[in-house]
C-alpha cells in the first residue's frame, strides 16, 4: 500500500508547488468541508447517545439549525439507502425474467402501502435490536423515510435498464464487456437522467412524513428523535405559533439549499447522459456547479483521484498479460438468483401467513366500518384531485406556454412542490377554523395542499412541450379560446396530466393519514375515513385494525391504478402522444 | 483442450486451398416473434470468409444478411447448421471479430477517446497500450483533434469514423460491417470506403479480411472480392460473383459499371422473373411491403417517361434503396399495373389508364384490382355475409396467417389495410380493431 501513499503525497505536493493563489471558490469549498465535518461529528454524537425515548425538544429558534442538520442527515442517509436498494432490486428485476414476475408486482404493492404501515413493525423490531442506544430509533426513522423514497426510483431504474437500445447491448457483447463494465459503461449511464429526476421527487416525498417519522406515538409509548420534524410536532402540540413559523422557515431554507447545492448541479451534470440533442433545448445552468468547477482544490483532487485510479488499474492489469476467455459465470449467477428468489418468496409467504393470522382477529363490524371509511376517503381523494386540476390545469398552461413565465416560475414550482405540506396544516387549519369549516371537508383542502403541485408541475412540463409548429398552425387558422383548448392544448398535455393525476392521487391517499387526523391548538381532531382509522389504530397500537386498514388502502390504490389510471395512461400515450 | 481444435483445423483444410477465417455450413435460422409465430429468415446458407479478402453480402431488405453477420460473429445461435472460426466450431463469440454498426452504436456519454478506450479496457490491455492504441486508431480514421468531442457534436460520417476506430483499435482479423455507410451522406461514404480499403490494403496489419453487409450495388462492386447475392423470404444464397477487378478501382470505370450492370441483371432475374404475373401470384400471393401512395408514385414516374424505365435507373434517380424499389415494382406487378420484361418496368394498358384517370376513377380501378387478389376478396365475401358488415381485425389476421404463414402478419396487415383504404374498399377503426365494408 505504501506505493499508493507515496504517489498520493507526491501528487499533492506537486499541486501545491504549482498553485500560487487560492481563489474565492476554494475558500467556499474549504468552508463547506469544515461545515460537513462539524455536522458529521454532531450526528454521530446523537446516534451513539443513550436511548432516550422522549427527547426534550428545545423550541427556541437557536436550536433549529442543529435540528435541521439532523433531519437533513436522516433524509440523505435514507436516500443513499434508497439508491442502493434501487440499483440492486431494479437491476435484478430487469435482468432475471423469472424474478421479474415476482419483483415487479411486489414493488407495485409496496408503492401503494402507506408509509405509516411500516412504522410499528420497524420500530418495535429495531428498538428491540438496539436496546441500549438510540441507533434503533434512528434506523427506524431512516427506514421510514426510505419507504417514502425508494419505490419510484426503483421503477424508473428498472424501466431504463429494460429499454437500453439493442445496438448498445450488442456492442457490449461483441467487445466482451464483463457485466460490471456493461453496468458502468452502458446500463447505468443510460439510466442516469431518469434516476436524477426520480431522486428529486423521492427526496421531496421523503420529507412529507417528517413530522411523523421523527415523533411517533405507538400505544402507550411516545418516541421522539431530535430533528426539525419533531420540533414542528412539539410546536404544534403546544400551539406555539412562533416556533411553527421558525420551523417552516428552516424547512424552506433546507429545501432551497438542497435544490441549489445538490439537485441543480446534479441535473446540469446529468445532461451529458442525454441520448441525443433535441427535447429541451434550453441548457440547464447551476451557479453552484460553476463554482465547484472553478475551484482548484476540487479540480486537483479530481485529477489526483483519476491518476491514482489509473495507477491502480495499471497495477491490477499488469499481471494479466494474456486475457483468458472470460465467459460470464452464468450458471453461478442463475443459481444465486434462484436461491435469492426462493428466499424472497418464502419471506413473502411467511409474511402473508402472519398477516392473515393478524387479520382474523378483526371483528366483522370493523370490516364494515373500514369499507365505509375507504369509500369516503376515496371520495375525498377524487375531489381533491379534481379541485387541483381545476386551478392547476389553466395555471399550468399559462405558465408553460409563456417562455418568460416558465423560466421564472418553473424552479419555484419545483421547490414549492417538494415542501412537505403537513408543516403548513396548522396555518390552513387556522384559516378553516375562522371560516367555520369542519375537518370532513377540510381534510380535502389539506390533501389538496400536498398534491396539487404534482398536477401543476406536470401540466407546465406538458405545455412547454407543445410543438411550436402546432401552436403556429392554430394561430394562423385563428383557433382561439375554448376551441384552442379543446382541439390542441388539452390533448397535447393529456399524457402529462395523467401522470400528474396518478402521482397526485397516490399522494392524496398517503396524505389522508395526516389530514383526516390532525392536532390543532394542542387538541386532536379527526373525521371518519380510512386515513384517520389508520392513524388512530397506530396510536392505540391496535395492530389487527391497522393491518386491516392498510391492506384495504393498498388494495384500493392498486385496483384504482389498474382499472382507471393505467387504461387512461394507455389511451393518452396511444392517442395523444406527440412523440410518435 | 488444444488438441481437438488443432485436428479440426487440419481436417477442414483441403490441400491447395486457404483455410477460411469464418465459415458457416447449411445454416438455417427461424425467429420466434413475440406472438409465438415462427418466421424463417435463413434457409440452408453456406459461405466462408478467407484471409485477405473482402466479402460482401448483397440483397434486398428481409434477406437476412444482418442475421448472417450476427451468426458468424457468434451473437446469434443458428437454429440448424454449423459455424466455425479458423476451423473450430464456434462456442460463444468469434475471437477475432470486431463489428461496425449501421446505427454507429456509440455511447453518447463518452467522448470519442473514451468510446474507443472502453473496448480496449474490456479486452484487458495494459493501460499504456490502451492509450496508445486509442490515439493511433483515432488518428488512423482521421479524427485527430476530435478526441474530446462527444458523439452528439459529430456528423453522421464522423460518428461512423469513431465506430471504425473503435473496431480497428482491437486489430481484429476480420472486420464485420453491417451496412456501415447507409446512414452517411453519399459523398462522405465514398471517401470512407476508399480510406477503409487503404487501411485494409496494408498486408502486414489486421484486419486481414472484411465482411460487408450492403444493399448498395455500387458499393459492393467497388469494395468486394467476392459478392454473395442473397434472395429473400427466406434468405438464401442465389449466386456468388467473384470480383477480380484490379485495385484501386474507380466507381466510374467501364469495368466497374459493367459489373454493376451484371449484378443488376442477376438480381432482377431472381426478384422479378419473366413469367406471367398472374400465375406467379396465384401460388404465393405475398403482399409486398409497399405503401399504396408509393406504388402510385412509381406509376406516375413511369408515365412521365413514356411508360417504361430501367428499374435500376429509377432507383438511382429517385434515390431509393433498390431493394425497396423492387418491392414497389413487385407490388405494382401483382396488381397488373406494371409488367417487368428483363430489367424494365413497363406500364400495362391498365396501369396507363389508372395513371391518367381522375382520383375517383383511380379508386375504382384500384378496388377492382384488389378484389382480384384472394386476400382481399375473401375478406370482402366474409364481410358481406356478416349482417353488420363488420369483422374484428383478428379475423383478417387469421386469413393472412392462413394465406402467408411465413410472413409477419402485423406488417402484412398494415400494408393490407393501407391498400384497402386507398381503394375505399374497407374502413378500419383502430381503437375498436374493427374492419367494416365501406
Amino acid at each position: 500500500m505504501t506505493w499508493l501513499w507515496q504517489r498520493a503525497w507526491g501528487e499533492a505536493t506537486a499541486f501545491l508547488r504549482r498553485s500560487r493563489g487560492i481563489s474565492l471558490a476554494d475558500l467556499v469549498v474549504l468552508a463547506a468541508l469544515g461545515g460537513i465535518a462539524f455536522a458529521v461529528g454532531r450526528v454521530a454524537g446523537g446516534w451513539t447517545g443513550e436511548l432516550r425515548p422522549v427527547v426534550e425538544i428545545d423550541t427556541s429558534p437557536w436550536a433549529l439549525p442543529g435540528y435541521t442538520l439532523l433531519s437533513l442527515s436522516r433524509g440523505l442517509a435514507a436516500y443513499v439507502l434508497s439508491l442502493l436498494f434501487t440499483l440492486v432490486y431494479g437491476y435484478w428485476a430487469a435482468k432475471d425474467h423469472r424474478a421479474e414476475r415476482v419483483l415487479i408486482p411486489l414493488l407495485d404493492v409496496l408503492q401503494s402501502v402507506p408509509v405509516l404501515a411500516f412504522m410499528p413493525a420497524l420500530l418495535l423490531a429495531l428498538v428491540a435490536l438496539f436496546p441500549r442506544s438510540n441507533v434503533g430509533l434512528e434506523l427506524a426513522s431512516i427506514l421510514m423515510i426510505f419507504t417514502g423514497q425508494a419505490w419510484n426510483m426503483t421503477f424508473s431504474f428498472y424501466r431504463s435498464v429494460r429499454s437500453v437500445p439493442a445496438d448498445q447491448l450488442e456492442v457490449a457483447r461483441v467487445y466482451r464487456f464483463t457485466w460490471t463494465e456493461r453496468f458502468r459503461w452502458v446500463e447505468l449511464p443510460f439510466s442516469v437522467i431518469g434516476l436524477v429526476w426520480n431522486s428529486m421527487m423521492s427526496m421531496a416525498g421523503g420529507w412529507f412524513f417528517l413530522m411523523i417519522t421523527e415523533a411517533f406515538v405507538l400505544g402507550d409509548k411516545d418516541f421522539r428523535l431530535p430533528g426539525l420534524g419533531s420540533y414542528m410536532s412539539v410546536a404544534v402540540a403546544r400551539g406555539d405559533v412562533g416556533a411553527m413559523a421558525w420551523a417552516v422557515l428552516a424547512m424552506t431554507i433546507m429545501i432551497v439549499a438542497l435544490d441549489q447545492l445538490l439537485w441543480r448541479p446534479v441535473v446540469v451534470w446529468s445532461q451529458k447522459f442525454r441520448l441525443e440533442e433535441g427535447g429541451q433545448t434550453e441548457a440547464a445552468e447551476s451557479w453552484f456547479l460553476e463554482l465547484l468547477r472553478r475551484s482548484r482544490i476540487l479540480a486537483a483532487s479530481g485529477a489526483l483521484a483519476a491518476r491514482l485510479g489509473a495507477a491502480l488499474r495499471r497495477r491490477a492489469s499488469a499481471p494479466r498479460p494474456e486475457a483468458p476467455a472470460r465467459t460470464e459465470p452464468a450458471a453461478v449467477q442463475r443459481v444465486l438468483s434462484a436461491l435469492l428468489l426462493a428466499g424472497l418468496v418464502l419471506l413473502l409467504v411467511l409474511g402473508a401467513l402472519q398477516l392473515v393470522a393478524l387479520l382474523r382477529v378483526v371483528p366483522a363490524r370493523s370490516w364494515g366500518l373500514t369499507a365505509g371509511a375507504a369509500l369516503l376517503t376515496l371520495g375525498r381523494v377524487l375531489v381533491a384531485t379534481a379541485l387541483g386540476t381545476l386551478w392547476a390545469l389553466p395555471a399550468g398552461l399559462a405558465i408553460g406556454l409563456s417562455p418568460r413565465l416558465s423560466r421564472a416560475l418553473q424552479p419555484v414550482v419545483q421547490v414549492v412542490a417538494s415542501f412537505p405540506a403537513p408543516m403548513l396544516f396548522p396555518a390552513a387549519l387556522a384559516v378553516m377554523a375562522r371560516l367555520g369549516m369542519g375537518l370532513g371537508a377540510g381534510s380535502v383542502v389539506l390533501m389538496l395542499l400536498g398534491t396539487q403541485w404534482y398536477i401543476l408541475f406536470n401540466v407546465v412540463a406538458g405545455a412547454m412541450a407543445v410543438p411550436a409548429d402546432l401552436r403556429e398552425a392554430a394561430r394562423s387558422y385563428r383557433i382561439r379560446g375554448l376551441a384552442l383548448f379543446r382541439q390542441l392544448l388539452f390533448p397535447a398535455v393529456l399524457p402529462y396530466l395523467v401522470t400528474g393525476w396518478v402521482t397526485a392521487a397516490g399522494g392524496a391517499w398517503n396524505a389522508s393519514i395526516v389530514s383526516e387526523y390532525v392536532t390543532f391548538r394542542g387538541q386532536g381532531l379527526s373525521t371518519f375515513g380510512l386515513g384517520s382509522q389508520i392513524s388512530a389504530a397506530a396510536e392505540k397500537a391496535d395492530f389487527p385494525l391497522l393491518a386491516g386498514s392498510v391492506v384495504v388502502m393498498s388494495a384500493m390504490v392498486v385496483l384504482f391504478n389498474r382499472l382507471v389510471w393505467r387504461p387512461l395512461n394507455d389511451l393518452a400515450e396511444h392517442r395523444y402522444s406527440l412523440l410518435r | 483442450m488444444a488438441e481437438p481444435a488443432a485436428t479440426a483445423a487440419v481436417a477442414t483444410a483441403t490441400p491447395g486451398a486457404v483455410a477460411p477465417l469464418c465459415e458457416m455450413e447449411h445454416v438455417s435460422h427461424v425467429f420466434t416473434l413475440p406472438s409465438g409465430q415462427k418466421l424463417e429468415v435463413l434457409d440452408d446458407v453456406s459461405l466462408a470468409v478467407k484471409p485477405g479478402e473482402v466479402v460482401a453480402l448483397l440483397g434486398p431488405s428481409g434477406c437476412g444478411k444482418s442475421t448472417i453477420l450476427r451468426i458468424l460473429a457468434g451473437l446469434i445461435q443458428p437454429t440448424r447448421g454449423t459455424v466455425r472460426y479458423r476451423g473450430t466450431a464456434l462456442d460463444g463469440l468469434a475471437p477475432g471479430v470486431a463489428i461496425v454498426f449501421q446505427s454507429f452504436a456509440l455511447f453518447p456519454w463518452m467522448t470519442v477517446t473514451e468510446n474507443v478506450q472502453a473496448v480496449l479496457h474490456a479486452a484487458r490491455l495494459p493501460e499504456e497500450e490502451v492509450a496508445r492504441r486509442a490515439s493511433d486508431a483515432i488518428r488512423m480514421v482521421g479524427l485527430a483533434g476530435f478526441e474530446e468531442a462527444y458523439p452528439r457534436e459529430l456528423s453522421g460520417g464522423m460518428k461512423q469514423r469513431v465506430g471504425m476506430a473503435r473496431a480497428l483499435s482491437l486489430r481484429p482479423e476480420v472486420l464485420f460491417m453491417d451496412e456501415p455507410f447507409s446512414q452517411v451522406d453519399a459523398l462522405t461514404a465514398e471517401a470512407l470506403r476508399a480510406e477503409l480499403l487503404d487501411i485494409w490494403a496494408v498486408r502486414e496489419t489486421n484486419p486481414s479480411s472484411i465482411l460487408l453487409v450492403s444493399h448498395d450495388i455500387k458499393e459492393v462492386a467497388y469494395m468486394a472480392d467476392r459478392i454473395v447475392v442473397l434472395g429473400a423470404n427466406p434468405g438464401k444464397v442465389q449466386t456468388i460473383v467473384e470480383n477480380t477487378l484490379p485495385r484501386p478501382r474507380d466507381y466510374r470505370s467501364r469495368e466497374v459499371l459493367a459489373l454493376v450492370d451484371r449484378l443488376h441483371d442477376l438480381i432482377t432475374g431472381h426478384e422479378l422473373p419473366d413469367v406471367p404475373a398472374a400465375a406467379a401470384v396465384a401460388v404465393t400471393e405475398v403482399l409486398p411491403d409497399a405503401p399504396a401512395s408509393e406504388i402510385v408514385g412509381l406509376l406516375e414516374y413511369l408515365d412521365a417517361r413514356d411508360g417504361k424505365e430501367d428499374v435500376f435507373r429509377i432507383a438511382a434517380e429517385t434515390n431509393r434503396e433498390f431493394g425497396h424499389l423492387l418491392t414497389l415494382v413487385k407490388a405494382a406487378e401483382m396488381l397488373d399495373l406494371v409488367d417487368t420484361p428483363k430489367r424494365l418496368a413497363v406500364l400495362t394498358p391498365e396501369g396507363r389508364a389508372f395513371v391518367r384517370a381522375d382520383p375517383e376513377d383511380r379508386k375504382g380501378v384500384w378496388k377492382k384490382k384488389l378484389l382480384e387478389l384472394r386476400i382481399f376478396s375473401d375478406v370482402r365475401d366474409a364481410l358481406q355475409e356478416e349482417p353488420s358488415h363488420r369483422l374484428p381485425r383478428d379475423f383478417v389476421l387469421e386469413t393472412i396467417v392462413l394465406r402467408m404463414p411465413a410472413e409477419d402478419y402485423e406488417r402484412v396487415f398494415a400494408t393490407w389495410i393501407g391498400w384497402a383504404r386507398y381503394g375505399d374498399l374497407f374502413a378500419y377503426d383502430e381503437d375498436e380493431g374493427v374492419v367494416a365494408l365501406q
